[in-house]
């Protein structure tokens, strides 16, 4: 019997889970709700004078990260569990190849936190009165960035979907390898914001880089096993 | 497909303790039992979505042994445990899996496959979450078949259905025996009277 391409698996999976998420809009009403409280919050608490002038890049780079993270891991994170719920999973394992199950959802989520970046990123800049002196440093950084979180956190939700209370166990799995990232991420901001050119943000993304790279590698020869054993 | 010895245990129970046979095309395998006797059990060992704790289930297409992994798109399963995708309609659903499972052919064979289990052409574009349990199990019939699979799993196959439903499954399967070998799991006496053999698992 001839197989789908993995490419048209993929985008088959991809096209379902855009479909179920406009119709449903579970992950997109948790990512917004979070989005908009944290970005309120800080705005209200700190606003574009809050902070003296030599803290600013770093501090107001970090929050922007913590935004966007907490953020879409609200969302991110139930990309496999919905499956397990919903008894779907199985109609899934039978009919799709991991690679593509793993390469569609992880198309899904870097979709969902490009979205959040595009909206959140100008919003938070115009409020929190942040001059970005490279802003396609800022652009180079929030894509890398993005696409390292998202590869990270579909690998993880990979693992605790298959595990019983799963919930619990998000935290404890993607701490270490989210943490190293979210500092790179975050240097690299610091970097676009403070330095004009691409200079500044190479080791930044050098680092962001790495690290994806590192976990789409170990997600690629896992992902199998964890999906159908 | 033969099965050898399959034993399953979870934790300390043993659900199933030394089961083998075999499924062959023209020949339509019941594997019966009471409640909790491990028919679904088995079915999902026989699908691969379960590992055997002992024993062993091959695959033989003449005289080669396939690996695990290319069983699956020879496979059509349907289970009380397998859904379908609720926000998408009966049509979006068949259009998904026909395109992973290299079969879509446009949307003219996916209605057929859907009026065939006696869901009628109203139905195709609703969402399968709005569907009650009755007109969800054809779906999932139609889902099981449609890449004209050499294996079928199907687990209570006609739960939740009604008579027209019931005689439909019966149709179905008789279209399908000739090319198909076909496990039914049931403890329904009209399911039953489908099989060839028979496996009683005594539960």
């Amino acid at each position: 019997m001839k197989r789908s391409s993995l490419l048209a698996e993929s985008l088959a999976i991809l096209w379902k889970e855009l479909a179920s998420e406009l119709r449903r809009r579970v992950a997109l009403s948790a990512i917004g709700l979070f989005a908009v409280t944290t970005l309120v919050a800080v705005a209200y608490q700190i606003g574009p004078y809050g902070l003296a002038e030599q803290d600013r890049p770093f501090l107001l780079s970090a929050l922007l990260w913590i935004i966007l993270f907490f953020s879409s891991m609200a969302g991110l994170a139930r990309v496999f569990v919905k499956e397990e719920d919903s008894h779907t999973a199985p109609t899934l394992r039978l009919a799709a190849r991991p690679h593509a199950v793993l390469l569609g959802k992880l198309a899904f989520n870097f979709l969902l936190l490009l979205a959040l970046q595009v909206i959140v990123v100008p919003l938070y800049c115009g409020v929190m009165g942040l001059a970005v002196a490279s802003a396609s440093g800022l652009a180079l950084v929030m894509l890398a960035g993005g696409a390292a979180l998202a590869i990270t956190a579909t690998f993880v939700a990979a693992l605790i979907a298959r595990a019983s209370g799963s919930n619990a166990l998000f935290p404890i799995l993607a701490l270490p390898l989210l943490l190293p990232l979210l500092v790179a991420a975050i240097a690299g901001t610091r970097a676009a914001v403070g330095s004009p050119g691409l200079a500044a943000v190479l080791p930044a993304l050098r680092a962001i880089s790495s690290l994806g790279g590192v976990t789409m590698v170990t997600a690629l020869l896992l992902f199998p096993a964890v999906w159908r054993d | 497909m033969r099965f050898e010895g399959v034993v399953k245990r979870f934790g300390r129970q043993k659900v199933l303790a030394g089961v083998s046979g075999e499924l062959r095309p023209g020949r339509v395998l019941v594997v019966a039992g009471p409640n909790g006797a491990g028919k679904s059990t088995l079915l999902c060992i026989l699908a691969g979505l379960l590992r055997p704790s002992a024993g062993d289930v091959r695959y033989l297409k003449g005289d080669e042994v396939l690996p695990r992994e290319a069983w699956y798109p020879l496979l059509g399963v349907a289970a009380p445990d397998m859904a379908l995708y609720e926000e998408l309609s009966a049509l979006e659903n068949l259009r998904l899996f026909a395109r992973l499972r290299c079969c879509h052919e446009g949307d003219e064979p996916l209605g057929a496959a859907l009026e065939e289990v006696g869901l009628a052409a109203t139905h195709h574009h609703k969402l399968v979450g709005t569907f009650s349990s009755g007109m969800r199990q054809r779906a999932k019939l139609a889902q099981a078949v449609l890449h004209r699979p050499a294996v079928l799993l199907l687990d209570e196959p006609s739960a939740n259905l009604d008579e027209d439903g019931h005689r439909r499954v019966g149709t179905l399967l008789e279209r399908l025996k000739p090319a198909t070998a076909i496990a039914v799991a049931t403890n329904d006496p009209r399911e039953m009277a489908w099989g060839d053999e028979k496996i009683e698992l005594a539960g």
